[in-house]
């Protein structure tokens, strides 16, 4: 399957040639001192060629940063995927990450450059670290209760093995990398497995495991592509019809026949073609057949609209988890309905979940905060959970348990929208009904309750 | 006295029959504060000299008397948290006898700290891991300055000399990457909160996972003691 950001690159040679001069240039000269012409030398083309594919200097470092954490993710995961068990699985993971840095220090000093693009190059960076925190936490389904290490261990862990590596990029000492895996992995291993399970993978030394070889990671399902327009175009009204269907058809409030929802609809669409960065107002225009002046009659700029359209699908998202919810008899089913409610939707719009999931983070502070607060706006229903617990239940659960959850809910998400895999998110409801239930429940209800036939 | 934090000391405004040295103090500290709020406000890369000295009421001069850029400024103002830190860290400790008490108390006296000091620590903390090489330095400096205060726990530890050798910077560097995300997230006030999880994951590799819940449990506050 060719994702997004592939297709892309593969229908434009320019604009792969744009990005490997920029990042060439800012690891020499720094964000500050890189300059749009010194790009355009670099890559032997014009100010022209520039500005067909970016609106600016930080455009194009967002969006190279952006293809470089997507395809850095990819290739986590499938280091990940390459092994059977747990402590290798993530030894792969550090390995592929510090081979990766070592081989191409260009890319290393890009990643510490880009930063002071600012938040939204932070805010792409966190979601990267709230995946490989994610890969860490896996160390619980290793234990006999997997719910007795705090869900911060894992965040902790995963931010300082960034910290120690960046601060080895930055001092150019790179080639010191294999010897802080060993470091890195008996420290992440010790809350999960036991101190002798970490030490043991302190005498390890560097030791790649023996994978991870490419043939095993391509050794993928044979994935369904997001594509295939005209399944369900029909069910669309033509200014809809253009956008990318999914399987089901687009909720009523997408289907006003007013400007403002095309431009709304030409916007997702054109982010899937582009994604945000790359996105221009001439493109979503051209999506919505509007004129440009009419898409400044609504909105003020390509921001403004993300905005509108980020709030219309999150709002869209949450009427329906609540539905859902409120349709159940009991709490514990009212989880597993609002997260089945969710998932839906995510599947049957993956451009829209890139759109809200994915690009959200990338499209600037406000985005940001809107981001954070829809992923606050979920901690309420499972607090509700915590209604007529024992009191040894409470006492287990911490204050930010509810937004652990949450998080770790939404990376997982995350992490299988930006793998292209939208499609395929209804079969995690089972994992996420018994991840979210367990600490209220204790594992094993749990696990009944996610096992249980839907209907 | 009491208060040493930069806001707390700010002097009300006219003719200052002070010290010398105390107003040159003073005017640090200030100057401090400036950079740090307006840090919140704007991001570190925007704000510049002229944002600082208009929010700390200052002439120009008297900002280059104290700095030579506003990199030094924002190097002395994350010298001047970790200092402090350090210093209530250490207090807190020596008030309790064992080690893993200890560890309890100082951490809790560094997460009521960075609770109080949103904006420096917002400053120090967040900003120090996109600043550049000179801002890492100062970042390895800070987790340098808690490390000899978790090594102790070697001693106490059965596995003590076999424990890896970055153990303490990855768990220092842990505990500053949790309040880094809860202060993005705006979530300053409910640091003290993550207490017990964070006693819990610094003691693990030292004292086994089961003992180190079963003390961060015991030294945590009971909800009625206010």
């Amino acid at each position: 399957m060719l994702d997004l950001e592939t297709r892309e690159r593969a229908a434009s040679p320019e604009r792969d040639r744009i990005v490997e001069a920029l990042i060439e240039i800012a690891a020499e000269c720094g964000y500050a001192d890189t300059t749009i012409e010194l790009i355009v030398e670099r890559a032997g083309l014009d100010r022209p060629a520039f500005d067909r594919h970016f609106r600016s200097k930080y455009d194009c470092f967002i969006s190279a940063w952006q293809e470089m954490n997507e395809s850095c993710l990819q290739e986590m995961v499938e280091a990940f995927n390459s092994q059977e068990s747990w402590p290798d699985q993530l030894r792969a993971v550090a390995c592929e990450i510090v081979d990766g840095l070592r081989n191409d220090p260009g890319r290393a000093s890009f990643a510490v450059e880009v930063l002071a693009a600012g938040d939204a190059a932070r805010a792409r960076r966190d979601m990267t670290m709230r995946v490989i925190a994610s890969l860490i936490d896996a160390g619980r389904n290793e234990m006999a209760d997997p719910e007795s290490v705090p869900h911060t261990t894992a965040e902790a862990l995963a931010g300082s093995a960034y910290g120690q590596v960046y601060a080895k990029v930055v001092r150019g000492d790179a080639e010191e990398l294999p010897g802080l895996v060993p470091q890195l992995m008996s420290a992440a291993v010790m809350p999960y497995l036991g101190i002798d399970a970490g030490l043991a993978e302190l005498a390890r030394g560097f030791d790649p495991p023996t994978r991870y070889r490419r043939a095993v990671a391509k050794k993928k399902p044979p994935s369904q592509d997001v594509g295939d327009p005209g399944a369900s175009a029909e069910e669309y009204p033509p200014e809809l019809a253009r956008l990318p269907p999914g399987r089901h058809g687009l909720p009523r409030e997408f289907v006003v026949h007013n400007q403002r929802e095309r431009l709304i609809a030409g916007l997702a669409e054109a982010i899937a073609e582009n994604g945000y960065s790359g996105t221009t107002i001439a493109h979503i225009t051209r999506h919505a057949a509007v004129s440009r002046r009419t898409f400044y009659e609504h909105f003020s700029s390509k921001d403004e609209c993300f905005v509108a359209a980020y709030d219309t699908v999150m709002e869209e998202l949450r009427e329906r988890v609540s539905a859902a919810f409120e349709s159940a008899e009991d709490w514990p089913h009212a989880v597993k309905a609002g997260i089945g409610a969710m998932l839906e939707f995510l599947a049957a719009e993956p451009h829209l979940a890139r759109l809200c999931m994915v690009e959200a983070l990338v499209a600037g502070p406000v985005v940001v905060e809107r981001y954070d607060a829809a992923i606050q706006s979920f901690v309420p229903y499972f607090q509700t959970g915590r209604e007529g617990r024992p009191p040894e239940v409470l006492a287990r659960l911490s204050p930010t348990t509810e937004e652990a959850l949450v998080g770790g809910m939404v990376s997982l998400i995350s992490r299988r929208i930006i793998a292209g895999k939208a499609e395929d998110l209804e079969e995690l409801l089972p994992d996420l009904v018994e991840f979210t239930l367990t600490p209220y429940l204790g594992s094993a209800e749990a696990a009944k309750i996610a096992q249980e036939p839907e209907g | 006295m009491a208060d040493r934090s930069p806001q707390a000391t700010r002097l009300p405004p006219g003719r200052h029959p002070l010290p010398r040295e105390f107003i040159a103090q003073h005017q640090r500290s200030r100057i401090i504060a400036a950079l740090a709020e307006e840090t919140v406000e704007k991001g570190y890369r925007a704000v510049t000299v002229a944002d600082i000295v208009r929010r700390a009421g200052i002439a120009r001069n008297t900002f280059y008397e104290n700095f030579s850029s506003k990199e030094d400024c924002f190097l002395a103002a994350s010298e001047y948290a970790v200092k402090e830190a350090l210093r209530r860290v250490v207090d807190a400790a020596s008030k309790v006898e064992t080690w893993p008490s200890r560890v309890n108390a100082g951490l809790a006296a560094f997460l009521h700290y960075v609770s109080s000091e949103p904006a420096l620590a917002r400053t120090c903390i967040v900003e120090a891991l996109s600043a550049g090489p000179a801002a890492v330095d100062r970042y390895e400096r800070s987790i340098q300055a808690f490390v000899p205060l978790f090594r102790m726990g070697r001693k106490v530890s059965s596995k003590g000399e076999e424990l890896p050798a970055t153990l303490e910077e990855t768990i220092v560097g842990g505990i500053f990457w949790i309040l880094y995300q809860r202060i993005i997230m705006g979530q300053a006030e409910q640091i003290e909160e993550l207490l017990p999880e964070l006693v819990e994951f610094a003691l693990t590799p030292y004292l086994g996972a089961e003992a180190a819940k079963r003390i961060a449990a015991e030294e945590a506050p009971s909800p009625t003691a206010g």
